[in-house]
């Protein structure tokens, strides 16, 4: 696949210690005409580093020669812009949170389904550079008025430090309001992804109530969302990121 | 309230109850029998004194009639000694006192034959007839009159009355029911002491044994105290590390086997996809699927018993709430029932994963859940209950134990891998709270998860 925004074949490295699950990934890539590289070892992925333009790097967190998390940290410290996905048979929520704060840009454990890995490199590689640059480095905590929004484990924490924890519509709800602060969201807006499931069945407005509150239960957060009538539905307060 | 007499029952059923009635007990009638024979002893003593002084006058005057005969029997014919007169004849010594004579025997060498005994006053003092010219004294103590008889060295029988100062002996006071007061009061209290005492150690163990059933990675018990109750607690803490130990080497096993399984799997899903007969795929992708569960959930086994997690405080009602909305934008029929407000210190992520489990279970084998939850006595409790087929009271014990699944002829009967139940009571010991199940009388399963509120 020639990626529009390269003008060229992509290049991909699968970096894997197994022979075989390296061959096999290589294998499933090929359908997509990119150019592909392969390295066992993280001595083989510098090498290769130094040669090469990579877009993108799957990678093994088990090496012979060392951890591909702290590889990770060191390509993000030397401002490499190559993409990383990182496939790793651990499969504790630890290892997710480091590897994203260490700059990953997608994780995804073994065993996985060989085409949600060829749909996330896809994915990656379309989001391209320009937004990439602009990627913050990932932030844990989202605040606004006396609320913390705890981004990675997707909950709630209170000025004195208690969990409130949020359904996970209630948290996508609730990271809509935070991406827009003081702006007016209509119902449709909200809840863009309005899939035709029966999660989205339920009205928007039950949702925001409940949510409401939630946010109610610590002093101060009972106007933090407000109505506007016949427009939908405004988070009155600034959001800072930590 | 429990009534006062059942009370009284429990306290001498617990070990301090016991040692302080036996030791109240005990050191009561300890003190009283001591007290008894230092009365005897007493008693004792006083007699002999009361002889000492017949002895000591016997010998005065059985020295002086021997020196100058005549002039001390007319002294003692006329009243002129104090406290020794002849004695009048024809006395019947009816209660000899034969202590006494054995010391007069001593005293007046062999063949003396002495007679002793104590007898009534008015022996010693003949019809004087000067009663009635003493005022006042006629309830006076009277003196006490001896009579001693011997023969002396030069072959003449002596009798005499011997009189002295009346020695009342002062009454015995162990009795006093006071005096019993303060000795049981002091036993008592004493008891109570040594009850504490002994009683501290086991308390101490009992709540460190209590907290091992709980949880498997429990505080020590600081080894103080005496030298046998230090023995026994690191003892319990020798047993504690290896229980932990053993059962560390058997999650790491479980862990290890579940993790270098992940590479095999990722091979043959990867190789699954070079499979081109379609059926044959779709049948293999489907045991690969059951394998890739079974890995998971061994590693879910194996890293709930290790609470690496944070305790947090949380709002349990949002907790619940979410997880049932949850459960049902994913079509499961789940509802959230009741709360019970406030927060409860958990280990949220532990939490959350031990009542999804329970309610999986519930939607599977009772076609639906509803949570709800409680307070009462410092307890919290979560109930994930259903309304389906209930389980077979002979089974409910063993659906903790790894890989047992309902029934097959139950509704979600032997899919899974049945290791769920296991993995939510492990989880649950990790925030020290216990999963319990019991079947409704009305029908279903009803889940327990009990921890401190």
């Amino acid at each position: 696949m020639v990626d529009s925004s390269l003008g060229r074949p992509a290049t991909v490295l699968v970096v894997d210690d197994d022979a075989d699950i390296r061959d096999l990934i290589v294998g499933q890539l090929h359908q997509e005409n990119y150019r592909l590289l392969a390295a066992s070892s993280l001595g083989e992925l510098r090498q290769i580093l130094r040669d090469e333009v990579v877009d993108l790097i799957v990678l093994d967190l088990n090496l012979p020669d060392g951890d591909g998390l702290l590889l990770c940290r060191e390509l993000r410290a030397e401002g490499a812009e190559v993409q990383i996905i990182m496939v790793t048979a651990r499969s504790s929520a630890i290892d997710r949170v480091l590897g994203l704060e260490l700059g990953a840009d997608d994780y995804l454990t073994k065993p996985f389904e060989p085409r949600e890995l060829l749909v996330r490199i896809r994915n990656l590689l379309r989001r391209g550079r320009s937004e990439r640059a602009a990627r913050t480095p990932t932030m844990r905590y989202a605040h606004f008025g006396p609320w913390r929004l705890d981004l990675q484990q997707r909950r709630l924490v209170a000025p004195d430090d208690s969990l409130v924890m949020l359904s996970s519509a209630e948290f996508r709800l609730l990271c809509r309001f935070i991406e827009e602060p003081n702006v007016v969201l209509s119902r449709e807006t909200l809840v863009p992804e309005r899939r035709a499931t029966a999660a989205f069945d339920r009205s928007i407005d039950l949702q925001v109530s409940r949510l409401r509150q939630k946010l109610a239960t610590a002093p101060g957060g009972d106007e933090l969302i407000l109505t506007v009538r016949g427009e939908g539905y405004v988070l009155a307060s600034g959001v800072a990121h930590s | 309230m429990i009534r006062p007499v059942a009370r009284v029952r429990i306290f001498f059923g617990t070990m301090a109850g016991q040692i302080f009635l036996i030791l109240t007990l005990g050191m009561s009638v300890a003190a009283i029998i001591a007290l008894l024979v230092a009365e005897q002893a007493r008693h004792h003593d006083f007699e002999r004194v009361r002889r000492a002084r017949v002895v000591a006058s016997a010998v005065d005057i059985a020295d002086r009639l021997e020196h100058d005969p005549a002039r001390i029997e007319a002294m003692m014919a006329n009243h002129r000694i104090v406290g020794a007169a002849m004695a009048p004849d024809g006395v019947a010594l009816s209660e000899t006192d034969g202590e006494l004579e054995k010391t007069l025997a001593a005293r007046f060498g062999k063949g003396s034959a002495p007679e002793a005994g104590q007898v009534p006053t008015g022996l010693c003092f003949p019809s004087r007839g000067n009663k009635e010219r003493a005022a006042g004294v006629l309830d006076a103590p009277r003196p006490d009159c001896w009579v001693v008889r011997f023969t002396d060295a030069r072959g003449a029988r002596r009798a005499m009355a011997l009189s002295f100062p009346r020695l009342a002996k002062p009454p015995s006071t162990i009795f006093n029911p006071l005096y019993l007061l303060v000795i049981i009061v002091a036993s008592a209290g004493l008891a109570i002491l040594v009850a504490r005492f002994v009683s501290k150690p086991l308390r101490r163990l009992e709540r460190a044994a209590e907290a091992f059933s709980l949880s498997l990675d429990p505080e020590e018990i600081p080894e103080r105290g005496p030298e046998e109750v230090r023995a026994a607690l690191s003892t319990f803490n020798l047993m504690q590390r290896r229980a932990r130990a053993g059962f560390a080497e058997r999650t790491q096993l479980l862990a290890a086997i579940s993790h270098d399984l992940q590479t095999p799997l990722t091979r043959m899903r990867l190789r699954l996809e070079l499979v081109e007969n379609e059926e044959l795929r779709d049948r293999l992708l489907a045991d690969h699927q059951a394998m890739q569960t079974l890995v998971r959930e061994g590693l879910d086994l194996a890293s709930s018993t290790e609470s690496r997690e944070e305790w947090s405080v949380i709002d349990i009602d949002s907790l619940l709430a979410s997880m049932a909305e949850d459960a049902e934008d994913l079509g499961a029929p789940v509802r959230f029932v009741s709360g019970c407000g406030g927060t409860v210190r958990v280990k949220p992520n532990a939490l959350t994963r031990c009542i999804a489990n329970l309610v999986d279970n519930a939607v599977k084998y009772g076609g639906g859940a509803e949570i709800s939850c409680a307070r009462a006595g410092g307890r919290l409790m979560i109930y994930v209950r259903d309304y389906g087929p209930g389980i077979p009271a002979d089974q409910i014990d063993q659906m903790f134990e790894p890989f047992t699944r309902g029934a097959s002829s139950q509704p979600g009967g032997r899919h899974g891998t049945g290791i769920g139940l296991t993995i939510a009571r492990s989880l649950a010991m990790s925030f020290e709270a216990s999963v319990r199940l019991r079947n409704a009388q009305d029908g279903g399963v009803i889940a327990t998860v009990d921890m401190k509120g």
